[in-house]
Parts: structure tokens; C-alpha cells; sequence
């Protein structure tokens, strides 16, 4: 439990900071769209220097990266693993029942593997150099369109904003309902399945209690204050669109277009 | 099947948020011996559709995914699939368990439908789309764990409601 860190937000002020959180969201999700362009060396190699370039212009030490692709480097090899063994094509040059290792066999894994540290860097980029706050607020004028299809949006901000505040909070929480169960002799790391899932249980039910109680005592709070149901309300925090912006976007312009013109059609 | 796309008060809206962020913290907590671990995170998905059904449950499942990967940052990267996911388990979950006595054959055909399409088929889709893999090979990646957590799954699942209807009564 106390490996967990709230937040991977790391200050700092290079251009990537001055950027505002809609830009550098679009500009992730842009990200996913194009890597299924790159399909070649060329297209590859460009993609993997447009993002170590973005990697460098956050000027974090490159540990943190590490530190975000770390946990699942395993996952990552076994699954290139696979792929080697799965790809057929080319020359092959060991073979054995339905295992076979070829030319695009190798080909294809070091190209997952490339795609795989890329997409966790990029969205790395994006967690590393934001808050926490900033992406909700992001999240939310990205969601705006759907108020068209009468999708409640303000709600749902409201939602998002409570949950983000509470996700610490409640985190302080477990750790302390796990503490205050330990110290009456409840033990979480040790025994069979069965009695690891009854020992879920001395967590969650004061936890969801709590939860029902603090969502009591904040709906009262907040209507004391004047929230009342769809009126309509000023923004405090407001987010505000830089050249820094146009610079992002230009950047995933640029590598779109590098894309399009190195692939294999 | 009740859709849940009725009008939520302030009150519902809060506990809403609540759960979402219990949510967020369960989805870090695993727990079992490490060869099969098991997340938490389907205890958060399975309440939001016991409380708040459908519509309001797969909205709280979306932005559960979403501040995860704002909070913790995105273990392989954001991709909407995952969030179709999200929605899909939470509307499975709704139709066996929304405002339905607790039952184990509806705790265990929700589990097992959302294993096979969510978690089998649609996930293993979406990392083949996201990152090129051959289907087959991501399917033997998979499958192995989803023969295994779903029953683990059923049996923490049944416990937590039954324990949790109790807290419902008192309130």
C-alpha cells in the first residue's frame, strides 16, 4: 500500500509545462491514432524520434521514464516473445510444431515492442507534466460535444471533480482502516484465497460506509452554500490556450504528415 | 431491464462521485499470491451497476477509467477501447444485478459474461488493434488468467454484496 504515490505530477517549467492540458490530451489520443500509421523501418524510426524528442523537451531525467514503463517491461517482452513466435512470413529460420521464427517474425516484435515503450512514454509525457487537476478540467471541455446528444455533462464534470478530490482522501482512508484492522490482529498478506477474500471485507465495508457518510455530510454542505440543480454557475478555474499549444499541435502535425508519406501503402 | 437514465439528485450524484473514487483506489489493491493476482477493480465496476444501474453506473465506470489514468498515470497507454470496455462490464453488470435481489446464478452469469466479452474478446481486440499484436498471440496471453479470476471474482463479488446490503437497510 504505501508504494502508491497520489498523483505523478513532477514540477517543473519546460515548454511542455506551458502547454495547455486540452492540447496535450488531444495530442495523446492524436498519438494512438497515428501510431497505427507507421507500419515500416522508416515510419518506425521517425515515430520513435518525435516522441524521444518529446521525452527530452519535458527536461525530466530519464529515470522517471524508466520508472513508468518499469512495471510492465515484463509484459511488454513476453508479449514481443510471442509475437516472434507467431508471425509467419519471410525466411524462416527456426521452426518447431506451431512455433516458428522468421524474417517477420522478428520484423513484427521489435516493431510491437517500439510501439509499446512509445505509447507508454507518450502518455508518460502527458501524466508526468501535468496535475492531476489540470487533465479533469481537460477531460471536461473535451466532453463538452456530448451536451449536444443530451448527455448531462455539467453533472458529470461535477462528478469527476468530487471523485478526483476524494481519490486521496479515501486512499488516507484504507490505509488507515488497514492499520486499525492490523493492530486487532487482522492479517491481508498471508494465508489461502479464501481467507485473503474474507480479509477484503474488514477494508471495504467501513470504507464504503465512510463514503456514504462524506457523501451525506458534502450534498448538505453543498446546497447550503447555493448549488442548486442546472442553474447556471461561473468557472473559477479556466483554462487558457497558449502559442506553446499551436507549437504541440504543430509538432503532431508535422510527424502525421512524416507518416503519411514514409508508410507502405 | 430499468435503464437508470432517471434524474439523479445532488445527493445520488455526490455518492456517485464517492464510489468512482473508491473506485480509483481499489483498481490499485490487489491482492493473492503473486503468480494469480487478482484486482479489485470489478468490485467498483459490479457496485456502480448495483447502485446506480446502466446509464449512471457506465458514466461512473468512464470517468473511474479516465481519473485512474489521471491519477495514476495510464499503465500501456490511453486508448477509448478501454473505456468501451468499461462501459460494456458495467451494463452487463446492470442487467443481472441493477434494483435484482442478490442471487449467485445472476453474481455468476454477470462474472462470467463480462470475462468473456469484456476481459476474452473485446480486450484482447482492442490490444491487438493498439499495438499490432497477432490476435492469436494475444489471446494465449490472456486466457490463461481469465480461466482463473472469474471464479474468484464470483466468490468475492457474492460475499461483498451480501455484506454490503446490510449497510443499505441501516441507511
Amino acid at each position: 500500500m504505501s508504494k502508491i504515490i497520489i498523483g505523478r505530477y513532477i514540477p517543473g517549467n519546460s515548454i511542455v509545462y506551458k502547454m495547455d492540458p486540452r492540447g496535450k490530451i488531444i495530442a495523446t489520443f492524436l498519438f494512438i491514432v497515428i501510431i497505427f500509421l507507421a507500419n515500416n523501418w522508416v515510419s518506425y524510426f521517425f515515430l520513435s524520434i518525435f516522441t524521444l524528442l518529446a521525452v527530452w523537451a519535458t527536461k525530466l531525467k530519464p529515470k522517471v521514464f524508466w520508472d513508468g514503463v518499469k512495471p510492465l517491461i515484463w509484459l511488454i517482452l513476453f508479449t514481443s516473445v510471442l509475437q516472434l513466435f507467431f508471425t509467419t512470413g519471410g525466411k524462416v529460420y527456426w521452426h518447431w510444431g506451431v512455433f516458428n521464427i522468421s524474417e517477420y517474425g522478428i520484423q513484427n516484435s521489435i516493431f510491437i515492442f517500439i510501439r509499446f515503450v512509445m505509447i507508454i512514454l507518450t502518455s508518460t509525457v502527458l501524466t508526468l507534466t501535468t496535475t492531476s487537476l489540470e487533465i479533469a478540467d481537460g477531460m471536461e471541455w473535451i466532453l463538452k460535444p456530448l451536451g449536444y446528444l443530451k448527455v448531462p455533462v455539467a453533472q458529470i464534470a461535477l462528478v469527476m471533480s468530487i471523485a478526483l478530490r476524494f481519490v486521496p482522501t479515501l486512499l488516507d482512508q484504507t490505509v488507515r482502516i488497514m492499520n486499525a484492522q492490523r493492530a486487532r490482529g487482522a492479517d491481508f498478506n498471508s494465508g489461502g484465497l479464501i481467507k485473503r477474500i474474507h480479509s477484503i471485507i474488514p477494508i471495504l465495508i467501513p470504507l464504503f460506509i465512510s463514503s456514504l457518510t462524506v457523501a451525506i455530510d458534502l450534498a448538505t454542505a453543498m446546497e447550503a452554500r447555493g448549488y442548486r440543480e442546472g442553474a447556471k454557475r461561473t468557472r473559477y478555474r479556466v483554462l487558457k490556450w497558449s502559442k506553446y499549444d499551436w507549437i504541440n499541435l504543430g509538432y503532431f502535425a508535422l510527424l502525421t504528415l512524416i507518416l503519411l508519406l514514409t508508410r507502405t501503402y | 431491464m430499468k435503464t437508470g437514465i432517471k434524474k439523479i439528485d445532488l445527493q445520488g450524484l455526490v455518492t456517485l462521485a464517492l464510489l468512482v473514487a473508491m473506485n480509483v483506489v481499489l483498481q490499485k489493491i490487489s491482492f493473492g499470491p503473486a503468480t494469480v493476482k487478482v484486482g479489485l477493480g470489478f468490485i467498483g465496476s459490479a457496485l456502480l451497476a448495483y447502485y446506480f444501474g446502466p446509464f449512471w453506473g457506465g458514466v461512473g465506470a468512464v470517468l473511474s477509467d479516465l481519473l485512474k489514468s489521471a491519477v495514476f498515470g495510464v499503465e500501456g497507454g490511453f486508448f477509448p477501447g478501454f473505456i468501451l470496455s468499461a462501459i460494456v462490464g458495467v451494463v452487463i453488470y446492470a442487467i443481472f444485478l441493477y434494483q435484482k435481489p442478490i442471487k449467485w446464478w445472476r453474481i455468476i452469469a454477470s462474472t462470467l459474461l463480462v470475462t468473456l466479452v469484456v476481459n476474452v474478446l473485446m480486450n484482447t481486440y482492442w490490444i491487438h488493434l493498439l499495438y499490432g499484436l497477432d490476435l492469436r498471440a494475444a489471446f494465449l496471453q490472456r486466457i490463461l488468467k481469465e480461466l482463473i479470476t472469474p471464479w474468484i471474482q464470483i466468490v468475492v463479488l457474492y460475499v461483498i454484496l451480501n455484506s454490503l446490503q446490510r449497510v443499505k437497510i441501516r441507511r
